[in-house]
C-alpha cells in the first residue's frame, strides 16, 4: 500500500460526500413526480412502500414494487444512470457480498451441482434474490425521496410528524456542520500530502490520523461553543422554533391515498 | 457494522426501534437536564465530528486500513447520554441522506452502535481509568481497550440480529426471508472483521485522539469547567456522577438480556432452549435466572439434532475452523470478559463507596 | 430636561477566559446614536467586549448598565427583557460560518424573527424585504457551506437587521472579505451616521475606520489605551505602534538601514454613494 494511500481514500470519501450533496440540490428543484407533492406526503409515501417492500414475503411482489420504486424515481426527474451509479452498484457491492454466498450455502434443493466443489440451491437462490431486490428497492425509494426533496423539507415534514423539534434540529443542524468539518478535514489532509517529506512509518501514519481527528475534535467543540452564543444572540431560549408552511391541496390527497393502497395492496398480495 | 433495509424482519427492526426509542428518550432527558440550552449545538457539532470520523481511513499494523466509529472518543468527551445521541444522529444523517445503512434497520444499528457502543465504551473507559490523572498513561490505554471491547460488543449484537433471523423468519418451504445465516455463521463471519481491523481502527483512534488531547486539550478530557469561564459547565458534573450506576445496571441488564432473549426466542418453539444447555456458558446464565437449580447435563433425545448446531451446519461446505468448538468458546469468552469488566467496575464501585463518603468519580 | 440614559455604560469591568485575563479594569461609556471603533489587534480584548456588550459573558468585577439598568444573567432569564433586548441589540460574529448555523439562506434569516415570536405572516413579509434589500434574494434556499466569504457576510448582516435592532456590535465585519464586498460593508456603515442606531465596530483595519466611526478607543491586552476621534487616533504613529496596530517597516537605502512606522493606507476621495448600490 503506497504512503499516502489511506489519505488519498479518505479524501475520495470526502469528495464523494460533496457530490452528493450537490446532486441533491439539482434534483429537487426540478418538477417531477414525487416533487409534486407535499414533502409529508413524500415522506409517507416513501416509508409505506419501504416498509411494505420489506414486510411482504413474495419474491415477485418485492420485484414489482422495485418496478414501481424505478417508476417514481425516473418520473421525478431522476436519471436510471444517476440511480445505477449512486445506488444499485453501491447497494449490490455490499448486498452482493453477503448474499452470494447464501445461493450455495443455505440448504434446500439443489438446482445446480458441481459435485465436490459448489451446490446452488433453490432456496439460496430465493433468499438471495430476495435480499438483493429487498436492499435496491429500498435504497431507491429512500435515495428518490432524498435527492429529490430538500433536506431541510424532509426533516420539516418528519416534524410535522411528530418527530421532536430538538431532534429535527439537531438533524439540521448536524446536516449542516458536517461539510465545514469535512472541508477542515480536508485542508488538513490535503496539506498533509503536499508535504512529501518521505514515506512515514506505520506509527507515524497512525499517530498523523489521531492528530488530525484531535484537531477537528477541538476545532469542533469551539465551534459548538461559538454557535451557542450565537444562538443565544438572536434570542435563543432553550424552545424550539421551527417555521413549517407546508399546506395540503388536493393531488395531496389523493397521492396520499394512492401510497397507502399500494402499501396495503402489496402487503396483502405478498403475505 | 450497518445493517442495510431488508437484512432484519420488520418484527425484529420494530423490537429494536423501540429499545433504541426508549435509549434516545432517556438520553435526551438526562443531557437537556445537565446541558440546558446548551444541548442542542454541542451534539450537532459532535455528531458532525463522529460522522466525519466514521469517513476516516485507519491505517492499521499490517498495512490496511479500517473504519473508526468514534463512539468511544464521543462517550469519553460528552459522557454516554451525549454519546448516544451524537452518534446516533451521525448514524441517522448517513441512513437517511447518504444511505449508508437502512431506514427500518435504524433503529437497530442506533442500538447496537450508538446506545450499546456508547454504554460499553463510557463504563470500559472510566472502569480502566478510574482515579488515575487525566493526563496518566493509563487513561490511553483504558481508552483503547474501551473502544476495542465497545465495537467487538456492538458487532457481537449485529451478528446476533443477523443470526436469528433465517431460524425464526423463513417461509413454508423454510427458505430464508431475510438474513439467511444462522448464528454460527454470522457470529463468526461478523467477529472476525471487527476483532481483527474494526476493533482495532477503533481502539487506535480512541487511544490516539486522548493521547493528543491530553497534551493538547486536556480541558476536553475532563469535560466539565475547564471548558470555558463563563461557569456553566459543559457537563455537570452532576451528570457524569451521577449516572454510572444506574450505567452499570443498563449495561449489565442489556448483557444479561441478549442471550436470554435468544431463549425466549426459542421458548416460543420449545427446543431452542435446551440447544443452550449443550453451551457451558449460557447454562450459568440458565442456573442463575433459575434459581439456581442445576441444569440437566443430558440434552433430551428428541432435541439431539439441537445439540449438534455448533458442528453440523452444512458439512459439505462450511470450513473446518466453523465446526470446532473452540470458536463456540471463542465468542463466549468475548462476552465472558465483558462480564468481567462489569463485574470488577462493579466491584470497583463498591469498595470505593465503602472506603470514602459520596465522591465525583 | 429629560436626559436619555446611556445606551452602555461600563465601570471596571474585568473578565477572564480559560485563566487569561481578557478584559482588565476597563470603563467605558457610549451614548444612543454613537459610531463607535474599538480599536486593537488580535488578542487585545474587542471581541470579548462586544460579547459582554451583548450579554453572552458576564465579568467577574464590574457592571454593566444597558439603558441605566443592569446587564445581569438573571435579568436576561426573564422573559420580558430577554425578548426586548435580543431585539434591540445585535452582534455580528466575526466567523460567519458561527453565524450560520440554520440550514438555508431563508431559515437563516428568519430565525431571529422566529425565536422572538413574530406572528407568520409579518415574519415572511419582513424576511422577504431584507433579503432584497441586502441582494440575496436569490441565494433563498441555497445552503451557507456553499456561499462566498461575501455572501456569507450578508446573509449573517440580514439575519440580525431583519430584526431592526437599535444596537449593532460589529465584530471585524470587513476581514477576509474581497474588496467589493468590503465596500458594501462600509457602505452601510456609513449609512447609519446620523440615524438613531448605534454602531460599535470592532476592527483592526486602519483604513476603514475614519469611515465607520465618530469615536475611536484603543485596546490593547483587555484595557482602553487611547481614546479621542478617528484624525486624532489615526495620526498618533507612538500610540499605534504600541497597540500593534501598524508594523515598523525596516528598509535599506545604499547601506544605510531604517526603520520606521509603515501602514497601509488609501487614499479617500469624497464621491456620493446611491442609498442602495447592490451588486
Amino acid at each position: 500500500m503506497s504512503q499516502s494511500s489511506f489519505i488519498e481514500a479518505t479524501l475520495r470519501s470526502f469528495a464523494r460526500a460533496f457530490a452528493k450533496a450537490l446532486v441533491s440540490e439539482r434534483a429537487g428543484s426540478q418538477t417531477g413526480l414525487l416533487q409534486w407533492f407535499d414533502p409529508r406526503v413524500r415522506v409517507i409515501g416513501v416509508s409505506v412502500l419501504v416498509v411494505s417492500g420489506i414486510v411482504c414475503q413474495r419474491l415477485a411482489v418485492v420485484a414489482a414494487v422495485f418496478g414501481l420504486a424505478i417508476a417514481i424515481a425516473s418520473g421525478s426527474r431522476l436519471s436510471l444512470s444517476t440511480l445505477a451509479t449512486r445506488v444499485w452498484l453501491v447497494v449490490l457491492g455490499f448486498t452482493g457480498v453477503i448474499a452470494v454466498p447464501a445461493i450455495f450455502l443455505t440448504p434446500g434443493r439443489p438446482l445446480l451441482t458441481v459435485p465436490g466443489v459448489f451446490s446452488i440451491s433453490e432456496p439460496g437462490l430465493k433468499t438471495a434474490t430476495l435480499l438483493v431486490l429487498r436492499s435496491e428497492t429500498a435504497a431507491t425509494l429512500t435515495a428518490t425521496l432524498v435527492l429529490c426533496t430538500p433536506w431541510m423539507h424532509v426533516l420539516k415534514a418528519l416534524r410535522s410528524l411528530r418527530l421532536p423539534a430538538e431532534i429535527v434540529t439537531m438533524l439540521a443542524m448536524t446536516h449542516r456542520y458536517i461539510f465545514l468539518l469535512i472541508e477542515t478535514a480536508n485542508q488538513m489532509f490535503e496539506s498533509r500530502q503536499s508535504r512529501a517529506v518521505g514515506t512515514l512509518t506505520g506509527p507515524e501514519k497512525r499517530r498523523m490520523t489521531a492528530r488530525t481527528a484531535g484537531v477537528l475534535l477541538s476545532k469542533s467543540v469551539e465551534l459548538s461553543h461559538e454557535v451557542y452564543l450565537a444562538m443565544l444572540s438572536r434570542g435563543f431560549d432553550g424552545e424550539v422554533r421551527l417555521l413549517c408552511d407546508f399546506r395540503l391541496k388536493a393531488h395531496d390527497y389523493i397521492g396520499l391515498f394512492g401510497f397507502l393502497s399500494a402499501g396495503a395492496f402489496t402487503v396483502w398480495v405478498g403475505r | 457494522m450497518h445493517i442495510p433495509d431488508g437484512y432484519l424482519s420488520p418484527s425484529t427492526c420494530a423490537t429494536l426501534y423501540a429499545f433504541s426509542m426508549s435509549g434516545w428518550y432517556l438520553a435526551l432527558r438526562r443531557v437537556k437536564r445537565a446541558l440546558a440550552t446548551r444541548t442542542i449545538p454541542l451534539i450537532s457539532v459532535f455528531a458532525a465530528f463522529s460522522f466525519v470520523i466514521m469517513m476516516f481511513n485507519i491505517p492499521l499494523p499490517g498495512g490496511t486500513t479500517g473504519h473508526a466509529l468514534g463512539v468511544t472518543i464521543a462517550a469519553i468527551v460528552l459522557g454516554p447520554w451525549g454519546s448516544i445521541l451524537a452518534v446516533s444522529v451521525a448514524l441517522a444523517i448517513q441512513a437517511l441522506f447518504f444511505g449508508d445503512g437502512g431506514i427500518t434497520t435504524l433503529g437497530a444499528n442506533c442500538f447496537n452502535m450508538a446506545i450499546v457502543g456508547s454504554l460499553v465504551a463510557y463504563g470500559v473507559y472510566r472502569a480502566l481509568s478510574s482515579r488515575s490523572e487525566v493526563t496518566a498513561r493509563r487513561r490511553v490505554v483504558a481508552a483503547g481497550v474501551a473502544g476495542y471491547i465497545s465495537i467487538n460488543i456492538a458487532a457481537f449484537l449485529t451478528a446476533l440480529e443477523f443470526g436469528i433471523q433465517p431460524m425464526l423468519f423463513h417461509d413454508t418451504g423454510g427458505t430464508p426471508l431475510y438474513a439467511p445465516y444462522p448464528l454460527h455463521v454470522a457470529i463468526p463471519a461478523m467477529m472476525i472483521g471487527h476483532l481483527t481491523f474494526a476493533g482495532l481502527a477503533e481502539a487506535l483512534i480512541a487511544a490516539g485522539m486522548v493521547s493528543y488531547l491530553q497534551r493538547a486539550d486536556v480541558g476536553l478530557l475532563r469535560g466539565a469547567q475547564d471548558f470555558l469561564s463563563t461557569s456553566t459547565p459543559l457537563v455537570s458534573a452532576d451528570v457524569r456522577s451521577s449516572s454510572p450506576t444506574q450505567l452499570w445496571w443498563i449495561v449489565g441488564c442489556l448483557m444479561v438480556c441478549t442471550p436470554a432473549g435468544i431463549l425466549a426466542a426459542g421458548a416460543a418453539w420449545g427446543e431452542w432452549s435446551s440447544a443452550d444447555m449443550a453451551n457451558p456458558h449460557t447454562r450459568a446464565y440458565i442456573e442463575a435466572v433459575s434459581g439456581n437449580h442445576k441444569v440437566t447435563q443430558s440434552v433430551p433425545a428428541g432435541l439431539q439434532k439441537w445439540s449438534t448446531v455448533w458442528t453440523a451446519p452444512f458439512p459439505a461446505y462450511a470450513p473446518r475452523f466453523i465446526k470446532s468448538p473452540a470458536f463456540g468458546y471463542l465468542l463466549s469468552a468475548i462476552f465472558g470478559v465483558g462480564l468481567l469488566v462489569l463485574a470488577a467496575a462493579l466491584a470497583a464501585r463498591i469498595t470505593r463507596r465503602a472506603r470514602e463518603p459520596e465522591s465525583q468519580s | 430636561m429629560i436626559e436619555t440614559p446611556l445606551t452602555f455604560d461600563i465601570g471596571g469591568v474585568s473578565f477572564d477566559y480559560e485563566g487569561i485575563a481578557a478584559i482588565r479594569n476597563l470603563s467605558l461609556q457610549i451614548g444612543k446614536g454613537e459610531r463607535i471603533a474599538l480599536l486593537g489587534a488580535n488578542g487585545s480584548g474587542k471581541s470579548t467586549l462586544l460579547r459582554i456588550l451583548d450579554g453572552l459573558y458576564f465579568p467577574k468585577a464590574g457592571f454593566v448598565n444597558f439603558q441605566g439598568e443592569a446587564l445581569t444573567p438573571e435579568r436576561l432569564q426573564r422573559d420580558g427583557f430577554a425578548l426586548t433586548f435580543r431585539r434591540e441589540v445585535a452582534l455580528v460574529f466575526q466567523n460567519p460560518d458561527v453565524q450560520l448555523f440554520n440550514p438555508t439562506v431563508f431559515d437563516e434569516v428568519a430565525y431571529g424573527p422566529l425565536q422572538l415570536r413574530w406572528e407568520k405572516e409579518e415574519l415572511i413579509r419582513r424576511v422577504g424585504e431584507i433579503m432584497a434589500f441586502m441582494g440575496i434574494l436569490d441565494l433563498k434556499e441555497r445552503s451557507p457551506y456553499r456561499l462566498s466569504g461575501g455572501e456569507k457576510k450578508r446573509v449573517a448582516l440580514a439575519s440580525v437587521l431583519v430584526l431592526d435592532p437599535d444596537v449593532l456590535l460589529l465584530d471585524e465585519p470587513t476581514v477576509a472579505l474581497d474588496p467589493r464586498s468590503q465596500s458594501q460593508i462600509v457602505d452601510l456603515i456609513q449609512q447609519w451616521r446620523g440615524t438613531n442606531k448605534t454602531v460599535v465596530t470592532a476592527t483592526h483595519q486602519l483604513e476603514i475606520v475614519e469611515d465607520i466611526a465618530d469615536r475611536v478607543l484603543v485596546l490593547e491586552a483587555g484595557t482602553v489605551i487611547a481614546a479621542g476621534t478617528p484624525s486624532e487616533v489615526l495620526s498618533n504613529e507612538q500610540l499605534l505602534v504600541r497597540a500593534n496596530l501598524v508594523h515598523s517597516h525596516r528598509h535599506s537605502h545604499g547601506g544605510v538601514v531604517h526603520s520606521h512606522p509603515h501602514r497601509h493606507g488609501h487614499s479617500h476621495d469624497e464621491h456620493a454613494h446611491g442609498p442602495s448600490e447592490r451588486p
